[in-house]
């Protein structure tokens, strides 16, 4: 069986920072990405994406560690050897050339024919659909056009890989929303891995095959979008994630899978759950929309009421104390009144337990 | 309300800026050939005169006051060849300089960013006899080459300058997408950095040139007597008195530095736009 | 930094380093050299210290090796004068000026800052030259003054300090200007209306407001004035005369008619160390004004 396309190990890069301290951007990274996969960077401002993304295209030099690409460490490669291409956060078009030639440029430094340089720009313009812009000047392209040259230019010498770093981040809402569709089409059309960097996490949710949290030079959790999102390894994770409720409970006990939590206030929670110790400290994580009024289950007093749109937001004090409770409805038959009781009812398996620490 | 005084202080500080120069242009038409400053009517003379085209004058009544005017036109071929050569000398040691410093990290490099300016903050005077006393100690004759070499020192801070500035105004992911794309440094430079940089290059060297064809107190020391530049033949003439050619010799240059100053700007002005 | 980099690097900076080096820093240091060298009975020099050059100027020259004389200070003292009263002038006349252009339209704009920096590239010696006919007693000044009644007499302003100021001054009009503009364009106009809405007189706006804020421009300008200035040696070769003698044409004395190449080389230094001070003095304070620029 073949290896990864990439490998990253124990890949570490500092900083001096003005003051002469050094300052770890990278921290210890491991990664794999394989062939054809979409992988998202997700994580706080700071936290080094854009430094992994830039060692792994060679912008960067890593202090300690290896990067290898079909097996082949390419650490001492300068950036124009790697056949690893990057879609920039600016674009980086260059202004005194037409979009043609942004486009034909990487086969114009490699000495490839006029002839099959135009066919090939052709094709890439066409594939992000602006066949008819070839002639223009960047400056006279929209940014969600400029959007698709950079990508049709990263696209066209046929790189193993494709680095993103935020290339939605400039557009507004609609076109952003329109552009995560096109580029994972795109991708599933090529075939090439895609290592993209956001500070969305709906993006990340929607895009990848993989996500991988990163905190401060680390790698906090990688898996699965749904994973990340329902079982999140630590607070952060979970706070990072979209919306969440982090409820701290005592383990009760456990019975046949399940496991009854005890919370701050005094009510009980279930989860399912395997391997817990009863007495331990965990914390649960509820999800918004995983609560809505029943019989049975979290009582409180609703708070506030926020209509948003379609959903509904309630913010709900539950019996006996701790801290508030989110709710999101989606469709809500009656609409709750700010002071009346509630009960929130939720699927046990939808909650997940973890350790306090984490 | 208080826009007018400011407006017209402003429109007679511009008056006072290019009373002098249309001054000149005024007298170098002026016939009176015994006290040009007053006016006696019409002339082209003193340009003719200034090319030694004139030779119906009458020596007693105007005299040609023209020394010579080979002497002119060599004054000017040698501030030709100096401008340009010091051009072309000081614009690729300023480049190279701009780029080495916007492009890289290193120790020391304030103090060259520094450095790099302080022979344009030098008074003229003090580099002037610093090349004379250093020239002659190293017994290099006083010559075209002396004069070239001395002004590269102060005009290569100027193009670092004007380059620099336009550097630091690049994108540099542009040359990390290049890179990015498979060119090396070498094609880099050439398709991507070269013609962004165009035109601080052409403002620098333009720059270079208008500062060495006017350069006088620096080249006025280390100037031999065979290497006369224009500027220096210009202060010969006037040490010697005030003679109506030096108004139509004067009238030319400011127009050719004119010409020259606009088309730099009009240069910057399209390289803006792109 | 890899290695080619490094390689990089050492290629692009080289060339300057070694010409900056050898045909800079090298006639700057032999300058240094020489101001304390013997002076030679004939021109020349004689290889043996002597710091009496200095002596001269600041007066403790002994009185039979070389003598002290005070017109060497005073001429010194002279072109600091000078050479503040350049910058005061420029000072004065390119503000409001500066605060007027920034205020057009942008095509107006342009055209004016063409026209600020237009004579800079017209000869200095044919500007100069220019102000040697302005000033003569039958100049047009003179002319102008007299057909408007102002004077009865023909000043007599040529070959005097002022008119090296007048000289000075136009010479450095642009030199002023432009660092001023650029700190008051980059201006925050409402933070001029902030003040007037808060309830100050234009005068307080000015004064606390508008000038703090274009502390960096002004003392940019007034370094770039001062410098080229106090060195100055063709404004007063062309301007000035005997009464508007400058250390420039003393130093010039030195160099190619008296051939005292130590003394003047001393005279030289002072000028430098002058220019040193200045700089390292304003431009710290000018870093510190402008926060972080
Ligand atoms: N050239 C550099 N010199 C010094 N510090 C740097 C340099 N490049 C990055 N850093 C620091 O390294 C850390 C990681 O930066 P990086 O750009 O990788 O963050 P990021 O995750 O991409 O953030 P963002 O989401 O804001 O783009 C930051 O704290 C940054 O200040
Ligand atoms: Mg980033």
């Amino acid at each position: 069986m073949p290896g990864p396309l990439l490998e990253i190990r124990a890949a570490r890069r500092s900083f001096t920072t003005p003051e002469g301290r050094d300052f770890a951007a990278l921290d210890g990274i491991d990664l794999r990405v394989e062939d054809g996969e979409f992988v998202t960077l997700l994580g706080p401002s700071g936290c080094g994406k854009t430094t992994l993304l830039r060692a792994i295209a060679g912008f960067e030099q890593i202090d300690d560690g290896v990067i290898r690409l079909d097996g082949a460490d390419i650490g001492p490669l300068p950036p124009h050897r790697r056949p690893v291409n990057t879609v920039f956060q600016s674009y980086a078009l260059f202004p005194h050339m037409s979009v043609a030639r942004n486009v034909g440029y990487a086969l114009e430094v490699r000495g490839v024919a006029r002839k099959s340089r135009e066919a090939a720009v052709t094709e890439a313009l066409a594939k992000v659909g602006l066949a008819q812009f070839g002639a223009r000047r960047p400056a006279q392209l929209s940014g969600g056009q400029r959007q698709r040259v950079a990508l049709a230019r990263a696209i066209v010498a046929q790189p193993r890989l494709l680095l993103l770093d935020e290339p939605l981040s400039a557009l507004d809402r609609n076109l952003r929303q329109q552009m995560q569709i096109e580029l994972k089409d795109l991708q599933n059309r090529l075939g090439i891995a895609f290592v993209f960097v956001t500070h969305d996490q709906e993006e990340a949710l929607t895009m990848s095959d993989r996500i991988v949290v990163m905190r401060a030079g680390r790698i906090e959790q990688a898996g699965p979008p749904r994973e990340i999102f329902r079982a999140p390894k630590s607070r952060f994770v979970a706070e990072f994630i979209g919306e969440t409720n982090l409820l701290p409970a005592v383990v009760r006990a456990t019975v046949g899978g399940m496991a009854e939590l005890s919370l701050e206030g005094g009510q009980v929670l279930h989860a399912r759950a395997d391997s817990l110790r009863p007495g331990a400290k965990v914390v649960a994580v509820l999800r918004p929309t995983d609560l809505a009024p029943a019989e049975q289950g979290l009582a409180g007093i609703v708070r506030r009421v926020i209509y948003l749109g379609a959903d509904l937001h309630l913010r709900v004090e539950p019996e006996g104390g701790g801290g508030e409770i989110g709710v999101i409805l989606r469709d809500a038959g009656r609409v709750p009144a700010q002071g009346e009781r509630i009960v929130l009812g939720y699927d046990p398996a939808r909650v997940h337990v973890m350790e306090a620490g984490a | 309300m208080r826009r007018l005084p400011l407006t017209v202080f402003s429109l007679i500080f511009f008056a006072f800026l290019y009373l002098p120069l249309a001054v000149i242009v005024g007298y170098s038409f002026n016939a009176n050939p015994v006290n040009m400053l007053v006016w006696e009517g019409f002339t082209l003379d003193w340009y003719r005169g200034l090319f030694g085209l004139d030779r119906s004058f009458d020596p007693q009544s105007r005299t040609v006051y023209v020394e010579s005017t080979p002497q002119m036109l060599a004054a000017l071929r040698n501030s030709l060849i100096v401008a340009v050569s010091t051009t072309c000398i000081a614009t690729v040691l300023g480049t190279t300089a701009a780029l080495a410093l916007n492009r890289y990290r290193f120790r020391g490099k304030a103090l060259w960013s520094g450095g790099l300016m302080v022979p344009m903050m030098m008074p003229d005077i003090v580099l002037g006899i610093g090349l004379l006393i250093f020239f002659t100690s190293a017994g290099m004759r006083l010559s075209l080459l002396t004069i070239i070499i001395g002004q590269c020192t102060f005009l290569t801070s100027y193009v670092f300058i004007v380059v620099q500035a336009r550097l630091a105004g690049l994108d540099p992911a542009l040359e990390e997408a290049s890179a990015d794309l498979g060119a090396s440094d070498w094609v880099t430079f050439r398709k991507v950095t070269l013609p962004q940089l165009a035109p601080g290059l052409l403002g620098g060297a333009l720059l270079a040139f208008i500062i060495s064809m006017d350069d006088l107190v620096i080249t006025y020391f280390i100037s031999g007597s065979g290497s006369q530049t224009l500027p220096i033949y210009i202060f010969g003439m006037i040490r010697r008195g005030v003679k109506p050619e030096i108004n139509a010799l004067a009238t030319l240059i400011i127009l050719a530095s004119v010409l020259i100053a606009g088309l730099g700007l009009w240069l910057r002005a399209r390289g803006d736009r792109k | 930094m890899t290695h080619r980099q490094r390689v990089q690097l050492f290629l692009l900076l080289t060339p300057v380093t070694v010409f900056l080096g050898v045909f800079f820093l090298i006639p700057l240091g032999t300058i240094a050299v020489y101001s304390l060298l013997t002076p030679g009975l004939y021109g020349g020099v004689e290889w043996s210290f002597y710091h009496w050059n200095y002596g001269r100027i600041f007066g403790w020259a002994d009185g039979i090796t070389e003598v002290f004389e005070p017109v060497y200070l005073h001429i010194l003292l002279r072109s600091l004068g000078l050479a503040a009263a350049t910058v005061a002038i420029c000072l004065v006349l390119c503000y409001p000026v500066a605060f007027w252009v920034a205020g057009l339209a942008p095509r107006w704009r342009m055209l004016f800052l063409f026209l600020i920096t237009l004579p800079f590239f017209a000869s200095l010696i044919v500007r100069l030259y220019a102000w040697l006919l302005l000033l003569k007693p039958s100049g047009l000044l003179n002319t102008v003054l007299m057909g408007l009644g102002v004077i009865t007499e023909p000043l007599d302003i040529l070959y005097t300090p002022v008119a090296v100021i007048l000289g000075m001054v136009y010479i450095f009009l642009p030199f002023m200007f432009l660092p001023l503009f650029a700190s008051i364009d980059t201006l925050d106009r409402s933070l001029i209306e902030a003040s007037g809405d808060l309830g100050a007189r234009p005068v307080q706006t000015l004064l606390k407001v508008v000038l703090p804020m274009t502390v960096p421009g002004i003392v940019a300008g007034g370094v770039i004035v001062f410098i080229p200035a106090v060195g100055n040696f063709i404004v007063p070769d062309v301007l000035g005369g005997a009464k508007g003698l400058m250390t420039g044409n003393l130093i010039e004395q030195q160099f190619l008619s008296s051939r005292n190449w130590p003394f003047g080389s001393a005279l030289a230094m002072v000028i430098m160390a002058l220019v040193l001070g200045v700089l390292l003095v304003f431009s710290n304070r000018a870093r510190r004004a402008g926060g972080r620029t």
